[in-house]
């Protein structure tokens, strides 16, 4: 693949290198790139373990808070971990090459179980805790999965249900036993049995093992959620991985000595790859949340140093810090005006790509001082050095707003298939409506259709058991995204995935995505999705807020009663009309839409509306609600 | 609900809010009770349907909402005026007059009265309900059973002719042949009298079973409300309200679904 035409390239090395160096190469793109190769650490994720638990035994890696305590485990603690659970797989037959998966929520057992899987040579999969138990048993069919780890009894039944049809699992792995003491299933084990059988084994085969590890092997399967067929299963080496955290951590400046919030779902490539994996390498401790419900609670005590998180996420702070602003007297709203506009003076200069007058750094300096950062404080982000946004579309306006709050927050592009980093965002000359460059160690170029297409060893080896779509997505070593994109001065702008753009009857080219951001930045919409492929005008259909909206209803006396209640309330209706209206005041006049409905019941992650980083799934929504979509077009 | 109905709500709370001091136990409730309706409110302990209860009968004040009887918005009124306009209240823990007698218990709930006759009609009216109390009309009420005091805390309500009855809780602490009975009672007071009803409960299936509309609520808020025969068809009201579920491949099951209110 892209290894033929880049190894010509290479500078020559005379002799074998043992200190992190550097290649340099010319790209089809035209560009100078460069990559870091770093010797120390192996060709292996288990093997940059074993590295680091000889050099930094004692030092922290992990954190997570037991009965209200934040409490650290080591380089060493990980090791050994994972030294039990590899050789308690090799106990059970578990063999190279084989693959084992982990259905739980973000933990350190996660890490536990993926590094011990790893460095038995097996291949990790994570499975979403949010699936239901035939997506689980789809899953581990295709995957062939011979072990499974799993969190508690929920995600156990799921998989005893999917038991029968996947002949290949030979245990399942329970990390909390609560309530299973009479559970009598041979195939079942608690993992602190399964751990003890493998701290029993032998281990002198542990580390040599690890050492036979080809960096060219399968590490990890990470299933990607099909918006039209069953999702596929990623195919990503040690290989892969370990060239994605060498540059990246290096491209995003991520050191040692750095804190981060660990939440994130770990079967996505977000927190697999540029979180964990990326942290084991830099060194950074990864602080693991106590659950979904106390994210902002973490955040606030952790205040993480770098942190990288879906749009949701930071529109979710956005909204709350409105809303708070709001209820705030009125001396302290004024106050917090004031700032955010010094806070806005500076960010537009910024912008602007200018250096802000030293008035604007003077009277920002005092707001930041004075207000801005209480509100970061509150927020848990006064620490923050950088802060990444990725894996969904991202308002403008939401960018612009951090910046004018102080936090530098940057757009990452990138895919499962690479690894999760294509661009980045420069901090000293962000640009707004763009994702960034181009990462130095890859490449990137438009087709003539505009569809960006990556190169690079970060770049997947393909899907599992299906070489006729891997040979769809990459061809003559370009991974094809499926993006829609243009490049201007190198800033890389998405416009859309390729199938989603919309033809309106009229003929017109719509990226609806560009919409849907726009509407998502009001405080009072969380997801949209605009409709009008081969239609006369645009339409789309909302999901509100409950928080906000249900708050702004108490506010203004609309009588509601539950969520549907809510979405039929005729202020409501309005409120969003107002909102549609200030979208539709940005486009022109082909792009605005005329008509749109309310989603009347709360999505939750395990909807299958959503996808597990809570994104409306287009194709879905648009069969479910094609009878509501048609009520938009009845007079037309 | 009104498309159900096509009557004017006797009854209708609009977005009221209520406090105890600092800790909000309402956050924004609307419903609404039309005439000769029966309305049950469930939910767990310190939902805030007592609260709600409370507040429409003036025991409680909102901090902000409506609540109109009969077209006229009755919140913040003291409770005996909320009582002449027709809104009576048996209380949760039913708060009988331990040391006065069951008729006198009965003529303290028509102290807003001063027509003689109709208040003696009534009480035969109430005795003719509840058989039990007649017996005992001359006791004391504290010495009664739970169950009688409940009579009693129903048939003092009554005697305040109310359009509306808020009962709250009447199962509590009864055997389950004696809430069958209550409830049976109840229902008949219902139809036989014509009275709108408001009733809070825990007990999901009586209470279900009895009412023709229900509201959910969940720490002081909605979260569904429906005919009470759609209600019992929900997954979540089964499992949750209704104890019934899917027990699940290994044919035990500790771990709880997500609520998904649908």
């Amino acid at each position: 693949m892209a290894l033929d035409t880049m190894e010509a390239e290479i500078v020559p090395m005379t002799a074998v290198p043992t200190e992190p160096y550097q290649r340099r190469w010319v790209g089809e793109d035209g560009q100078q790139h460069h990559a870091w190769e770093d010797p120390t650490i192996g060709v292996s994720i288990p093997s940059l373990m074993l590295a680091r638990a000889a050099s930094d035994g004692g030092a922290t890696i992990l954190r997570k808070k037991d009965r209200g305590i934040w409490k650290g485990v080591t380089w060493s603690g990980l090791a050994h971990e994972a030294r039990r659970v590899g050789l308690g797989l090799k106990a059970l037959g578990f063999a190279p090459g084989d693959v084992a998966a982990v259905l739980a929520d973000t933990s350190p057992e996660w890490v536990f179980a993926d590094l011990g899987i790893l460095g038995a040579g097996g291949i990790s999969a994570g499975i979403y805790p949010t699936d239901a138990a035939a997506q689980v048993a789809y899953l581990l069919e295709n995957s062939g999965t011979r072990v499974l780890f799993v969190e508690n009894e929920e995600q156990l039944d799921k998989a005893l249900e999917a038991k029968a049809s996947c002949p290949a699992l030979i245990r399942i792995v329970i990390f909390d036993m609560t309530g299973l003491r009479d559970l009598d299933d041979p195939i079942c084990e608690g993992l602190d049995a399964f751990l003890a059988r493998g701290g029993a084994q032998d281990a002198s085969g542990w580390e040599p093992g690890i050492a036979a590890i080809d960096g060219a092997d399968t590490a990890i399967l990470v299933y990607t959620s099909g918006t039209t067929g069953p999702p596929k299963g990623a195919m990503l080496s040690h290989r892969n991985i370990l060239f994605q955290i060498v540059n990246g951590s290096r491209a995003l400046d991520q050191r040692r000595g750095d804190e981060r919030l660990a939440f994130l779902p770990m079967c996505h490539v977000a927190e697999r790859v540029a979180g964990i994996y990326q942290a084991l390498y830099a060194g950074t401790i990864s602080n693991y949340v106590e659950g979904p419900e106390t994210i902002a609670e973490n955040l606030r005590e952790a205040q993480p140093t770098v942190m990288g998180a879906v749009p949701r996420f930071w529109e979710r702070f956005y909204s709350r810090i409105q809303i708070e602003v709001q209820e705030a007297t009125w001396a302290q709203r004024m106050l917090f005006r004031w700032a955010m506009a010094a806070g806005y003076r500076r960010a537009d200069a910024m912008l602007a790509g200018r250096a802000p007058s030293l008035p604007a750094r003077l009277n920002y300096a005092v707001a930041s001082h004075l207000v801005l950062g209480n509100v970061r404080r509150d927020i848990g982000l006064d620490r923050t050095r950088w802060a990444f946004v990725g894996a969904a579309p991202t308002s403008p306006e939401l960018i612009r707003w951090y910046l004018a709050l102080g936090v530098e927050l940057l757009e990452v592009y990138g895919q499962t298939e690479n690894g999760g980093l294509a661009t980045i965002m420069p901090a000293d000359a962000i640009r707004l409506h763009s994702v960034g460059r181009c990462v130095p160690y890859g490449e990137l170029i438009l087709s003539p259709e505009g569809e960006i297409l990556l190169r690079g060893e970060h770049v997947f080896q393909g899907y599992w058991k299906d070489p006729q779509k891997t040979a769809e997505t990459v061809r003559d070593g370009w991974l094809h995204t499926g993006d829609m994109g243009e490049l201007t001065d190198g800033y890389l702008r998405v416009t859309d995935r390729m199938k989603d753009i919309i033809i309106t009857s009229g003929g017109k080219n719509v990226t609806p995505s560009e919409i849907e951001n726009e509407l998502k930045f009001s405080a009072y919409i969380t997801d949209a999705i605009v409709i009008g492929d081969r239609r006369k005008y645009l339409s789309c259909l909302i999901m509100i807020d409950h928080e906000n909206v249900e708050k702004w209803a108490q506010d203004h006396n609309v009588a509601f009663s539950n969520f549907s209640s809510l979405t039929r309330a005729d202020p409501v209706l309005k409120l969003i009309q107002g909102e549609l209206e200030r979208v539709n005041n940005k486009f022109a006049r082909v792009e605005q839409l005329k008509h749109f409905r309310l989603i009347e019941h709360k999505l939750e992650p395990e909807d299958p509306e959503l996808t597990p980083t809570m994104k409306l799934k287009r194709r879905f929504v648009h069969e479910k609600y094609s009878a509501l979509i048609e009520t938009m077009y009845e007079n037309a | 609900m009104s498309a159900i109905l096509n009557t004017e709500a006797l009854l209708k709370v609009s977005n009221i809010e209520t406090f105890y001091g600092p800790i909000q136990a309402i956050r924004g409730v609307s419903l609404e009770v039309h005439p000769g309706q029966i309305v049950t409110v469930l939910g767990a302990n310190g939902a805030g349907k007592t609260t709600i209860l409370k507040t429409i009968s003036g025991v409680m004040d909102p901090e902000r909402g409506q609540v109109n009887f009969d077209g006229h918005d009755i919140q913040r009124m003291s409770p005996d005026k909320v009582m002449r306009r027709g809104i009576c209240h048996s209380p949760e823990g039913r708060e009988v007059f331990p040391f006065l007698s069951v008729h006198e218990n009965l003529v303290m709930g028509a102290y807003s009265r001063h027509d003689r006759d109709e208040v003696a009609q009534d009480m035969e009216m109430c005795y003719g309900y509840f058989p039990r109390l007649k017996e005992r009309q001359h006791q004391r009420a504290g010495q009664m059973s739970g169950g009688e005091q409940q009579m009693l805390a129903i048939s003092r309500a009554l005697m305040g002719r109310p359009k509306l009855l808020l009962l709250d809780e009447p199962s509590l602490g009864l055997s389950p042949i004696l809430v069958t009975q209550i409830f049976d009672i109840v229902r008949r007071i219902n139809r036989e009298r014509g009275v709108a009803i408001l009733l809070v409960e825990q007990n999901a299936h009586i209470a279900l079973k009895t009412a023709d509309y229900g509201y959910i609520i969940e720490v002081g808020r909605i979260v569904l409300e429906d005919t009470c025969a759609r209600l019992m068809d929900k997954d979540d009201i089964k499992e949750f309200y209704l104890g019934q579920k899917d027990e699940g491949v290994r044919g035990r099951r500790r771990w709880k679904r997500k609520k998904l209110w649908r």
